[in-house]
């Protein structure tokens, strides 16, 4: 197996608010290696954009807090590094790409501005004409036409699928070890995602980038993830390579999930439906998370909580059943 | 023969691009280009596309919320511009509703769920409060949620139960047309499977017809029994939606379902090679010459840049493709 490059230890983030504390992520651990790309699957709510925001420390202080675990980039504990540190490692080691590029843009910059940021503070280059040659060949890495021309345009003259690729040129801009792609194609119509999926794998190859997968998508996951988590109510359900997960998957809702997703090759009268709807982070079950909207729940399973168990190389499953 | 309930003609719509003091009309934004089709009773056409391919307009166009630019609409064979605005208002409305995609939105949120579902009641009939009381109640059985959530707001529901009572509404006049403008789009995955079955079951108890928009697929072949592909204003392909989707003959239709097919790592092994379109779709405000597709597809020839295929029949379906003999 290639390096690990992050590794992610009981990661436990919570929100303080006025009705107490939202248990957002409570408590997951996976890995990811170099030149791998890492899906991370789960519904609104289950905590994967959390997790995603925690490794970069960028949660909504106060309120948002990591209150457990480690996140260990290269060897070195993240959550250890002063704010001045943790710096030098957004944009430069670990940096992100989010939903909307019509939101993660600034809409008042050309994108030849917002390129030459992440540049100008990792890379300390302050020449004008070098900073130029940087962020022309930032775009041309994204194989955006006629990068010469596009450093003046704002983001509003740009397409959906343009714009996602100028956000980017500015997560790859300063070569990081670890990129987290956040729903990056749920904003962009079908043919264009097939593009930018298609663009990433490119890159992936030049690159041996990590990358952490944040997505709600089965169709995305089985096309770009090596191997995938599934979240639920915050915990990790289910850790497994992305044919074993489509495959054989153990965990019900894991199974619940790919059943409950209509499928192109596929003709079916009814979908498999999960009744009811995930629990309230803020007063979660004492068992098995998923336990209430389980068809296979046991009485263990409301008591307490299932530990993972690993079933075979690379596939963990937290479940009473499979234990 | 077919049962059919609503049939379009052509149904074209262009929007003027206006600039300047003057507000001249410098251009005009062709959204829908001579579009036709049918649905038949009971059942349902899936209208797919990428955004800006004009399916919304169309569907506005059969709500009347747009004007035509030309084209006709037939419902139960009569011409709806034929129609005077009374029974406009008391034949063609109440028998065509809608569900909109964003559940979050298309509710006032100053309303209670049981006004909401009322309000086509006491705009379109002249029930008692009492009867509208019980039609009410009835809907919300109907669509899986409680009578006890009659007197609740809409931000204190999910978005999947919102969703359901955006259903019972469109159901409160006894539609026998229901647009659906992406029903399913906005929420999440599970709950998308509880929201399309509880869409079919209404349709088989009620003989309902639905026109459902969406840019999904997997989606549309679930509900559809027809399907319309479109891109740039125009159908490309349109027929029977298990023979378009499991054999299309469009290389559009193809990349759309080369896209949204699941392709595991080792069918990709196996040398599943999936479809990349290059470019994006251009602007509808002055539309490519020839084949309004031929900038994007990998089987163009030069002659799809000079001549404008017409829709053509093959077996029982549509093609608008030059290429195909």
């Amino acid at each position: 197996m290639s390096d690990v490059i992050l590794k992610v230890e009981n990661l436990q983030t919570s929100f303080f608010t006025r009705a107490g504390e939202f248990k957002a992520v409570g408590g997951v651990s996976f890995e990811i290696h170099e030149g791998e790309t890492f899906g991370l699957v789960g519904e609104s709510a289950c905590g994967k954009t959390v997790t995603g925001l925690s490794l970069l420390r960028l949660l909504p202080e106060p309120a948002g807090q990591i209150v457990g675990g480690k996140i260990i980039l290269d060897g070195i504990n993240i959550l250890e590094l002063h704010k001045e540190e943790m710096r030098n490692i957004r944009g430069k080691k670990i940096s992100m790409i989010l939903q909307d590029p019509m939101t993660s843009l600034n809409p008042v910059y050309t994108i030849g501005d917002q390129i030459a940021e992440p540049i100008r503070q990792h890379q300390g280059i302050q020449d004008r004409n070098e900073l130029v040659d940087e962020v022309i060949s930032a775009l041309r890495f994204l194989q955006i036409p006629a990068p010469e021309q596009r450093i003046h345009d704002y983001p509003f003259q740009m397409s959906g699928g343009m714009r996602q690729r100028v956000v980017g040129s500015i997560a790859m801009s300063c070569r990081p070890r670890l990129l987290i792609a956040d729903e990056p194609t749920t904003a962009l119509d079908a043919t264009i995602q097939a593009q930018y999926l298609a663009l990433f794998k490119s890159i992936q190859e030049q690159t041996d980038i990590g990358i952490l997968f944040i997505t709600h998508d089965f169709g995305v996951v089985a096309d770009m993830c090596h191997r995938v988590a599934v979240m639920y109510a915050g915990k990790i359900l289910e850790t497994a390579s992305t044919s074993t997960i489509f495959k054989a998957p153990l965990h019900p809702y894991t199974v619940a999930l790919i059943n409950s997703v209509p499928r192109l090759d596929q003709k079916v009268d009814r979908l498999y439906s999960i009744e009811g709807q995930p629990p309230s982070l803020l007063n979660l079950p004492p068992g098995c998370r998923f336990a209430p909207r389980c068809p296979d729940v046991m009485d263990i399973c409301h008591e307490q909580q299932p530990k993972e168990v690993q079933v075979d190389d690379g596939h963990s499953v937290s479940c009473w059943k499979v234990s | 023969m077919a049962d059919v309930l609503l049939e379009v003609r052509e149904l074209t719509k262009h929007y003027p691009v206006k600039m300047g003091l003057l507000q001249r009309t410098v251009g005009w934004i062709r959204a829908v280009d001579g579009i036709s089709f049918t649905i038949e009773r009971g059942k349902t056409l899936g209208l797919v596309g990428e955004s800006g391919a004009g399916k919304t307009t169309a569907a506005k166009a059969i709500l009347l919320l747009e004007r035509l630019t030309s084209g006709n609409i037939l419902f139960e064979g009569k011409d709806l511009y034929q129609f005077s605005r009374s029974q406009l208002k008391t034949e063609y409305r109440p028998s065509v509703q809608s569900v909109q995609q964003n559940p979050w939105s298309s509710m006032n949120p100053r309303m209670r769920v049981r006004d909401i579902i009322a309000e086509p009641l006491i705009v379109n009939t002249k029930q008692s409060k009492k009867e509208i009381q019980t039609r009410v109640l009835e809907l919300l059985e109907q669509v899986g949620l409680s009578t006890e959530h009659a007197p609740y707001y809409p931000h204190e529901f999910s978005g999947g139960q919102r969703q359901r009572i955006a259903v019972a509404r469109a159901l409160a006049l006894n539609p026998s047309l229901v647009v659906l403008d992406e029903p399913v789009s906005a929420l999440d995955v599970s709950i998308r499977a509880q929201i399309m079955n509880l869409l079919k079951d209404l349709q088989g108890q009620y003989n309902l017809s639905y026109l459902v928009i969406a840019h999904n697929l997997a989606t549309v072949r679930f509900m559809s029994h027809t399907v319309a592909i479109m891109y740039l204003g125009q159908i490309v392909e349109y027929g029977d939606s298990e023979v378009v989707l499991q054999r299309p003959l469009h290389p559009y239709t193809k990349a759309l379902i080369s896209a949204s097919t699941l392709t595991l790592p080792e069918d990709r092994e196996q040398g599943v090679e999936p479809i990349i379109l290059s470019g994006e779709m251009p602007s509808p405000l002055n539309p490519p010459p020839g084949c309004r597709f031929h900038t994007r597809c990998p089987e163009a020839r030069e002659v799809c840049s000079r001549e404008i295929p017409e829709l053509r029949k093959f077996g029982n379906r549509w093609v608008r493709c030059s290429q195909l003999v």
